[in-house]
């Protein structure tokens, strides 16, 4: 049997976040690691491409992209011309472009590259630790986004959020970004990627209550022990499945 | 059991004489359950009656055959021995054509007893049981008739060699598949020839899926392959208007749960049933007067139960999502969704897109057929259809008249070609020619025999195909189709220009050539012979592994450079038809559009597979690609492919292909998905298909690896 031992997000000393972020100049557009022409899952209600920016302040143990966080720059770029081309070819297709990472909003060039994929007509979906609120609210107030996706990642308690994000966070802008999205007009979702590890039920339950607002989407993922950061992760489960379908029951009926 | 040694010995003792054979005392277990005693005259009537040599011959031989059972010290004689040694002789005379003639066609104890023990994965539609193996034994015997009796040796031997396969050798004495409406049984009842009993046409839902069931399975043993059913929910309309929406639920529920439990029928195996379904009413029926309860006309045209039929399609897609008790997908019957230009101009069909796309997300079911223009169709098997063309239309007006049939399905190994042609594009295309050239001959001979059973009419084998009810025969011969399909296009190319369809363009233009060339020597054959010969895209569940295995026999140095799979452990396979490379990593847009270049050169059906792996992608961005398909691309149908894994201890269904049940961590579980143009249990597939499992792109970013 799994997780017999007992881990609790105590255990797990926060690191400092890393202070090498981006040094470009901001018409200096972000690095662009990765690229889905086609996603079904990542933007409801529409069909959309999907670029992946290299490079991020978390290091969430349970993270599946960690390539673009630990070594972004051992990984082949894209570049943004290219991109360009892919997408101006699936015109008639796209319904969207979804800008995700990494985080995204630590690239100081982000609003650029949004903007000019705005320019050619693309609306946009931003995904986000929300740890940037002034990244933020800079592309709110431009109207540059169409809809974002927040990862929210445990309920607002320092100790616990910091479990989860494998270092030190500040929570109060995490707040910030919480209520600029509540209080924009904007479609928007907050997610959580849930394992018994990190969450208690009543963090998710605690979680919901927080997070819960008549213009807010919530969604609950279940953790898929493929390849994560933290190699220990690899042995962890997500909940069993009777429990999480309660759980994101919960999430839908806010 | 010795039987009679023992009186063999005392006779010879004794030093009776033995020049009369009847009075060896040697008994013969014979085929027909019966120990006679030793009669070498037998063997003479046998030679004489099978074949062509004379008296004289057949006398010495007989001789020649009794001097050696009695010299021999034989312990047992039964029928069998006794015809081999026959053969024997004969060939040692150099009678070989007699020999042929004489052959006994059967199958070794060790083979029996193998089979009786272990499962036939050549059809993953087959489970392992008694009635699997009388169907499987079965067919072998039919299969070697078909290749000795049925075609001429060229024919045989290029089956035999892999240069092409014929399908469904052990069903020689039927036709392929079937394509039919109910109005068939609304109209004339549930009476077949030679049946227990006869019903009257059906007064009411539940009797109408009974009639319609049980004519399924009655076609079922009369076909090698599909039985699909045109417009189910409007034809089933008129029978509605009385019911609630419960009652309308459950009897989708019926529908759905009777194809799909009909397992305990022939070979254990399900109908391979197909139900077309329309949102809007299809042009060619609106004013097509309707029949109702007791196969009266209602007084209404169609048009006027498009409500009705819109409630049946919803309620059959609500059963599709819900999935079986289980909650795994219904494997059968397979649901073919037509979509139009008239279905985006009918009223609540964005609903309707975003219901069938959930079902197709959550359980997979789906199949999107695109009918654009004024094509219509009506479709069936894993991929097959009938375009309907002006006198269709016309029997449109009396729906029961619309049956349709493909015959037999010859696929052509495409890849060997290009070992042959040697990068020659003039041998190429010549060596194309002759291989379709000889499956038009292999398709005359299936057509010649089959000529031969229904033309004893319903005192025949074929009573129920050559059955009368309205003026002709329900098979109708002379309208049946003739398929002709291809494997491993991609390798073709891929030997002979030195790329994968998906890398380059020159690949893809290449490819539409060699396809454009088999459609139009199709074209040519056709006039010449006055047969309606139709591309298809195989669905070769098992020919795509049997061809990479015989190419890797024959070809090796060559096909070792183009086989898809793994070497090492005997999964291999070519890529289906005019598929591209299963793992190549396409986005679905690229592989629609790409993929779709072909469809319109193949006449019979086409489909583009998308694989989701456990994704389970949003129904509107589903429904949005569905509609881009449609405006967007020539692509003639899709599905979309999800995986699960089903647990054999706690009996729950999960996403995705895992190795632990994520309810229980039991290890004893099953996936499903669709194996070609159906959905199956994996632990029934055959090991070429289990390489294409492995090797399948399921969308996802690969950056991580």
């Amino acid at each position: 049997m799994r997780g017999e031992e007992t881990y609790s997000y105590q255990d797990i000393p926060p690191i400092l976040p890393p202070t090498h972020l981006p040094s470009c100049p901001t018409d200096c557009l972000p690095p662009i690691k990765g690229f889905l022409e086609t996603s079904f899952v990542d933007w409801p209600g529409k069909l959309c491409a999907m670029i992946f920016v290299g490079g991020c302040n978390f290091r969430c143990p349970f993270c599946h992209n960690h390539p673009l966080v630990l070594t972004p720059k051992e990984m082949d770029s894209i570049s943004f011309a290219e991109i360009q081309t892919r997408l101006t070819t699936r015109r008639k297709w796209l319904d969207g472009v979804c800008i995700s990472g990494g985080e995204p909003t630590i690239s100081p060039g982000l609003p650029a590259m949004i903007a000019r994929l705005k320019a050619e007509g693309w609306a946009i979906k931003l995904d986000t630790n929300g740890s940037r609120p002034e990244v933020l609210a800079g592309l709110l107030k431009e109207g540059l986004l169409d809809m974002v996706a927040m990862d929210v990642k445990a309920p607002l308690v320092q100790k616990k959020y910091e479990a989860c994000t494998g270092c030190q966070v500040e929570l109060d802008k995490i707040r910030q970004s919480i209520e600029l999205l509540k209080n924009s007009k904007i479609d928007h979702q907050f997610r959580i990627t849930v394992l018994p590890r990190l969450h208690s039920e009543d963090d998710i339950r605690a979680w919901v209550e927080q997070l819960a607002g008549e213009n807010s989407r919530l969604k609950i993922q279940n953790f898929n022990p493929r390849t994560t950061m933290d190699s220990l992760y690899e042995k962890e489960s997500g909940f069993a499945p009777e429990i999480f379908s309660r759980l994101a029951d919960m999430a839908a009926t806010g | 059991m010795p039987i009679n040694a023992e009186s063999v010995e005392k006779e010879k003792k004794q030093g009776h004489r033995r020049d009369d054979s009847t009075d060896l005392a040697l008994f013969v277990r014979t085929s027909q359950d019966d120990m006679t005693g030793w009669d070498r005259h037998r063997i003479v009537d046998a030679l004489l009656r099978e074949t062509y040599i004379d008296r004289d011959t057949a006398e010495k031989i007989s001789i020649e055959v009794e001097n050696t059972i009695q010299t021999g010290k034989v312990k047992t004689i039964t029928g069998p021995l006794i015809r081999e040694m026959v053969n024997a002789k004969l060939l040692e005379m150099g009678l070989e054509s007699a020999r042929r003639m004489h052959t006994r066609l059967g199958v070794p104890l060790y083979d029996v007893d193998n089979l009786l023990v272990q499962h036939n994965k050549e059809n993953a539609n087959v489970p392992h049981g008694p009635e699997a193996t009388n169907l499987t034994l079965a067919e072998g015997i039919k299969k070697e008739y078909a290749l000795l009796h049925v075609f001429t040796p060229d024919v045989a031997d290029a089956h035999l060699r892999g240069d092409l396969h014929l399908h469904d050798l052990g069903f020689i004495d039927r036709p392929y598949c079937s394509g039919q409406s109910l109005e068939y049984i609304k109209k004339f009842g549930l009476n077949l020839p030679h049946a227990l009993s006869a019903a009257k046409p059906a007064k009411h839902a539940e009797i109408l899926l009974a009639h319609m069931v049980k004519f399924a399975a009655a076609l079922q043993s009369h076909f090698a392959g599909a039985i699909g059913w045109d417009a189910v929910n409007l034809f089933y309309a008129p029978y509605l208007e009385e019911l609630t929406d419960k009652q309308v639920h459950q009897l989708a529920q019926m529908l759905i749960y009777e194809f799909s439990q009909q397992a305990v029928a022939r070979g254990g195996q399900a109908i391979f049933s197909d139900i077309n379904i329309y949102w809007e009413v299809p042009k060619h029926f609106v004013d097509v007067p309707a029949i109702g309860p007791g196969g009266e006309y209602t007084g209404k045209t169609y048009g006027e139960y498009e409500k009705q039929a819109q409630r049946f399609a919803w309620a059959l897609f609500e059963v599709y999502k819900e999935g079986d008790a289980q909650g795994r997908p219904f494997f059968f019957p397979k649901p073919l969704v037509h979509i139009t230009e008239k279905l985006f101009k009918t009223e609540g069909h964005r609903e309707f897109l975003n219901h069938i796309c959930e079902v197709a997300s959550v359980k997979g079911n789906t199949y999107f057929v695109f009918d654009r223009g004024e094509t219509a169709k009506i479709s069936e098997c894993c991929r097959l259809s009938f375009k309907l063309e002006a006198q269709d239309i016309e029997d449109a007006k009396k729906p029961w008249k619309m049956r349709y049939s493909a015959l037999q399905n010859v696929t052509i190994n495409l890849p060997r070609l290009a070992y042959q042609a040697k990068g020659d594009d003039t041998m190429l295309f010549q060596l194309l020619t002759e291989r379709i050239q000889l499956a038009a001959k292999a398709h005359e001979q299936k057509k010649k025999f089959i000529e031969k059973l229904m033309s004893m009419g319903t005192n025949g084998p074929l009573a129920l195909l050559a059955m009368n009810h309205d003026g002709e025969a329900y098979l109708k011969l002379h309208k049946c189709s003739y398929l002709i399909g291809m494997v491993g296009l991609n390798e073709l190319i891929k030997v002979h220009i030195g790329d994968e369809l998906h890398q380059t363009e020159a690949a893809i233009k290449f490819g539409l050539k060699v396809i454009a060339h088999m459609n139009i020597v199709c074209n040519k054959m056709a006039e010449a012979l006055d047969m309606k010969f139709v591309l298809e895209q195989t669905p070769a569940e098992s020919t795509s592994f049997r061809f990479a295995r015989l190419d890797m026999a024959h070809h090796r140095k060559d096909a070792e450079k183009v086989i898809q799979g793994n070497r090492e452990t005997g999964e291999i396979y070519y890529s289906n038809s005019t598929l591209f490379n299963v793992g190549a990593q396409m986005s679905p847009i690229s592989r629609v559009e790409r993929e779709g270049l072909f469809h319109p050169l193949i006449e019979a059906g086409s489909i583009t597979h998308l694989w989701l792996g456990e994704a389970q992608p949003d129904k509107e961005a589903l429904a949005n690609f569905v509609t881009n398909v449609f405006k967007h691309t020539q692509n003639d149908q899709i599905a979309f492919s999800p995986e699960f894994t089903c647990c054999l201890d706690c009996g729950k269904t999960s996403r995705g292909l895992v190795d632990n049940c994520p309810y229980c961590n039991s290890e004893n579980v099953d996936g499903i998905t669709r194996i070609t143009g159906y959905f199956t249990k994996i632990s029934s597939w055959n090991k070429g298909k289990l390489g294409e499992l492995h090797d399948r792109y399921r969308n996802v970013n690969r950056f991580n690896n």
